[in-house]
């Protein structure tokens, strides 16, 4: 840190800078890849390196690098990369301002995954393992799990000096079953960045992980392909969550706004009031953090709030842009990225109808529990495939439906949102947006009279 | 490097050292200007040793000695706590490379102003052809990379190279229309960079994309694009050539080999060293010389591709697709540049014979397709219109089906030939499919 805090002292002295952020990443990884038996991955991970954001002259430049010497040369080069990029703009990049922190973020989680030996690691993996193939009809599994712990910094020359004790772990399971001729895959995740070994041993143990992913993968070998068409949909709260991510919160990320039908709807009604969808602190987030990557605190926004489109997320220059405040969403996925505009924790709040009372008026519908795959244009129209739905017939959930995607247009959908369930759910993973993110969605089962298409 | 893989000898049965030096220069813009200009350089070296057929990796950031050396232990305590692998042969012996590509070493110290120049005469261009279109996104950058694979049985290979890239993002809004994000690129082994091309075919699917048409559900000829094309198969079809699915018994082309798959106008090959290829490697991830790989001739199923490791556990040879995963440091079966041999006539053409069909530029939800069977369900989105032999507009409609089927639909490839550098790069023409079932809005 002194060799960071020496380099940033002297880039402040001797380059016209408006700004200058250094994050430092030193963690230490350990990547597991199970695969039928086997580990293809076991492998340990020393990740070290710099990154280096400069604004001068209204232009970014940015450098990353493993290397750790001669950082002063090094912040010259993103320096120059910033009047290179600025000799041709029009409009300047400004910053909101912000008061500077100072601050060590501690760790919430109770046993830091490396404090757990790779022997206790290695035999949960196995008994997930053994515990999924002992159902007849799979016939492939692959696990892979993933921990990391160290450390991260951010220092600006504005005076923010953040430092975290960072820990994160990941398990991503999937399953090849085969009956009847017939083959379905199916998949899970869990992780968490606040919850430590405590996520495998006591909040997702092996028994409800195994559960979960055979009942995706029996419904999609015991199902009957859907009616192609618009009809009734309960969705539930993984699906509901992937709309919120995918349709819905990129739309709501700055920097994709500006683009997209949102920029024209802020302050509108865009769904019935008893919608409200939120990027906020979740209990067990993967998204969850106390500053993000440019050191602003993180505070819970309503992007819709009873129907009405309010917020967006932000990063400073975006702030800035939008005469706002910045509300914590920058975020880089290692030193090897600049922080860029994303969300963490993207959820539909709950309302007040049981799951009941959502099928009970279905003459002929989709209940729609999970996905595989997800994707969104900026006109909110998404496609997602469907790895574990059921018909409702007669407001009763009946046969499930397999190998389907859902497809629809969100900002149309909404509308059609007709009630709100009272339960909440979470499902974590990644995102990608050129950089991969840990984030979760989710919210209550919602029902849809129409506005998305099945088959 | 030689003297680590001594040291390292002394842990393990077998081992392998893979260093990778990189430079990456880029420019990206937003909204209509310049955002940032970047470089992003470092070295990560991956360790695989193997010590009683038990398993370690370690990666690191680095290239040091001292660095080398703690990863190189880590591997071995990895190796000591994983379980033995009773399928584990050995690591690659050494092969025969064919003669280097000669590098273009104006790629290695490339500065990013050229960069700039190029995106802003792109946003330029761009901006005189249509005033309603938005430059929502691009970059343009060259990424360099040398590498040295090692291994105890004397395989030594040094490769370098670079591939110069450049993408554009339109948005339209005319009159309440906003049109999806609209996509064109360029990637080549050198710095000439089509950018005017870019504009002029991103424009033009702009232009089509603000006249907003219904689909129907009907049964018409549909001709794929080249990112709509490599999206559906990189997922749907793609993973089935991988012998390690044909050992787990997870590819619905076991027991197909010499049979037709396809339409006999689809040949299909893995092939570096293609002219238009951006990454001409002779050696793939482990140290095993690369070659061309037929997967599909006229229509016939080939066989499959290999790595070292699934190789010898089917008692067959690597067909030097090992690719390596940096981030895991494992090995797996993958592609270097999956070739769709083009066809003699213009895409124009094709269209010109349409009298009602559409022409498809992506796929959204390909990555949800089901490689076990080759089943999708995918939004075709953006999608165009052609009526009586042109493009009249654009929609958005589903196609849920088995890509063997879609396959054997084809009907024409076009003698354009496009890189995708894609998940796997690919090079492909457009490809006319004909009954294809959709389902529209």
């Amino acid at each position: 840190m002194e060799a960071l805090e020496r380099a940033l002292k002297w880039a402040e002295e001797n380059l016209k800078a408006d700004y200058i952020e250094l994050r430092y990443e030193d963690l230490r990884k350990t990547t597991l890849g199970l695969k039928d038996g086997v580990f293809t991955s076991f492998t340990g991970k020393l990740n070290r390196g710099i990154a280096i954001r400069v604004l001068a002259n209204g232009a970014w430049g940015f450098s990353s690098t493993s290397d750790l010497t001669n950082l002063e040369t090094k912040i010259e080069e993103a320096y120059k990369l910033a009047n290179a990029a600025a000799a041709t703009k029009k409009e300047k990049i400004y910053l909101a301002e912000i008061r500077p922190v100072e601050d060590f973020v501690k760790s919430r989680m109770k046993v830091k995954p490396r404090e757990v030996d790779i022997e206790e690691k290695v035999a949960h993996l196995r008994e997930l393992e053994k515990f999924l193939k002992e159902d007849e009809a799979v016939k492939s599994v692959q696990i892979r799990y993933e921990d990391g712990s160290g450390k991260k910094a951010v220092l600006t020359n504005e005076g923010t000096r953040v430092e975290w004790d960072y820990n994160y772990l990941y398990q991503g399971t999937y399953v090849t079953g085969k009956a009847d001729g017939k083959l379905a895959m199916a998949r899970d995740s869990i992780g968490a960045v606040d919850y430590g070994w405590e996520l495998m041993t006591d909040r997702e143990p092996n028994e409800k992980v195994t559960e979960r992913v055979l009942r995706k993968m029996h419904s999609q070998l015991e199902g009957v392909a859907p009616k192609r068409g618009e009809f009734p949909i309960v969705a539930g709260p993984i699906v509901v969550g992937i709309i919120a991510h995918e349709a819905l919160g990129h739309l709501a990320e700055a920097d994709l706004t500006i683009n997209s039908p949102f920029k024209d709807l802020i302050g509108k009604q865009i769904a019935p009031e008893y919608v409200t969808m939120s990027e906020r602190y979740v209990e067990g987030g993967f998204g969850n953090d106390k500053y993000d990557d440019e050191g602003v605190p993180v505070r819970d926004i309503h992007i819709i709030e009873n129907g009405i489109l309010k917020e967006i997320m932000l990063n400073r220059e975006y702030a800035h842009k939008w005469g706002m405040e910045p509300n914590g969403h920058a975020r880089a996925e290692s030193y090897r990225y600049p922080p860029i505009i994303r969300m963490r924790n993207t959820v539909f709040e709950p309302g007040d109808h049981s799951f009941e009372e959502l099928i009970e008026d279905i003459k002929f519908g989709y209940y729609v529990v999970d996905f595989r795959g997800g994707q969104a244009q900026l006109n909110s129209a998404f496609q997602v495939g469907v790895q574990e739905g059921y018909v409702i017939r007669n407001g009763e959930i009946a046969e499930p439906i397999r190998d389907t995607s859902i497809t629809g247009v969100a900002i149309e959908a909404l509308k059609k949102i007709s009630a709100v369930g009272k339960d909440f759910g979470l499902e974590v993973g990644f995102c990608g947006k050129g950089q991969t993110a840990f984030v979760s969605s989710g919210g209550p089962h919602m029902k849809f009279d129409g506005g998305i298409l099945i088959g | 490097m030689e003297n680590l893989v001594r040291y390292a000898e002394k842990l393990f049965d077998e081992v392998e050292i893979a260093v990778y030096r990189s430079r990456e220069v880029s420019a990206s813009v937003e909204l209509n200007e310049i955002s940032m200009a970047s470089t992003r350089s470092g070295a990560v070296t991956v360790i695989r040793g193997i010590k009683d057929k038990r398993l370690g990796l370690a990666v690191v950031d680095s290239d040091e000695e001292h660095r080398v050396k703690e990863a190189i232990e880590r591997a071995a305590k990895m190796a000591k706590l994983n379980s033995p692998d009773e399928k584990w042969i050995s690591l690659p012996e050494p092969g025969k490379y064919r003669e280097r590509p000669k590098p273009n070493y104006e790629l290695k110290e490339v500065s990013p102003d050229g960069l700039v120049e190029m995106l802003v005469r792109g946003i330029k261009l761009a901006r005189e052809k249509d005033e309603n279109l938005i430059v929502a996104g691009g970059e343009g950058g060259v990424d360099w990379e040398e590498s040295r694979i090692l291994n105890s049985h004397g395989v030594d290979v040094s490769q370098e190279g670079g591939a110069a890239f450049f993408f554009l993002e339109f948005v339209g809004r005319k009159e309440g229309v906003v049109t999806p994000g609209i996509f064109d690129f360029d990637a080549r082994r050198d710095l000439n960079l089509d950018v005017d091309g870019v504009v002029e075919r991103a424009a033009q699917k702009v232009k089509w994309a603000y006249n907003v048409i219904p689909s129907k559900n009907e049964e018409v000829p549909v001709i794929l694009g080249p990112w709509a094309i490599a999206g559906l198969l990189s997922y749907a079809l793609f993973p089935a050539f991988s012998g390690e699915r044909l050992i787990k018994g997870t590819t619905p082309l076991a027991d197909k080999v010499d049979e037709r798959i396809a339409s006999e106008v689809l040949t299909i090959y893995d092939d570096p060293f293609h002219p238009l290829a951006i990454e001409p490697v002779i050696a793939d991830g482990e140290g095993v010389p690369t070659r061309k790989n037929v997967l599909i001739e006229n229509g016939t199923f080939k066989g499959f591709v290999w790595d070292n490791y699934w190789a010898r556990v089917h008692g067959t040879e690597s067909t030097g697709n090992g690719k390596r995963d940096t981030r895991s440091g494992g090995v797996k079966i993958g592609f270097h540049s999956m070739v769709i041999e083009k066809g003699s006539r213009a895409l124009e053409d094709i269209i010109g014979e349409i009298k009602r069909g559409y022409l498809v530029d992506g796929f959204q939800g390909a990555h949800s397709s089901n490689p076990d069977n080759g089943n999708f369900a995918v939004t075709a989105n953006p999608a165009f219109l052609i009526e009586d032999g042109e493009v009249k507009g654009a929609s958005v409609f589903l196609i849920a089906g088995n890509v063997y089927e879609l396959l054997k639909g084809a009907s024409e490839v076009t003698r354009e030939q496009t890189v995708m550098p894609f998940m796997t790069t690919m090079i492909t023409p457009f490809i006319k499919f004909e009954n294809v079932r959709i389902a529209g809005k």
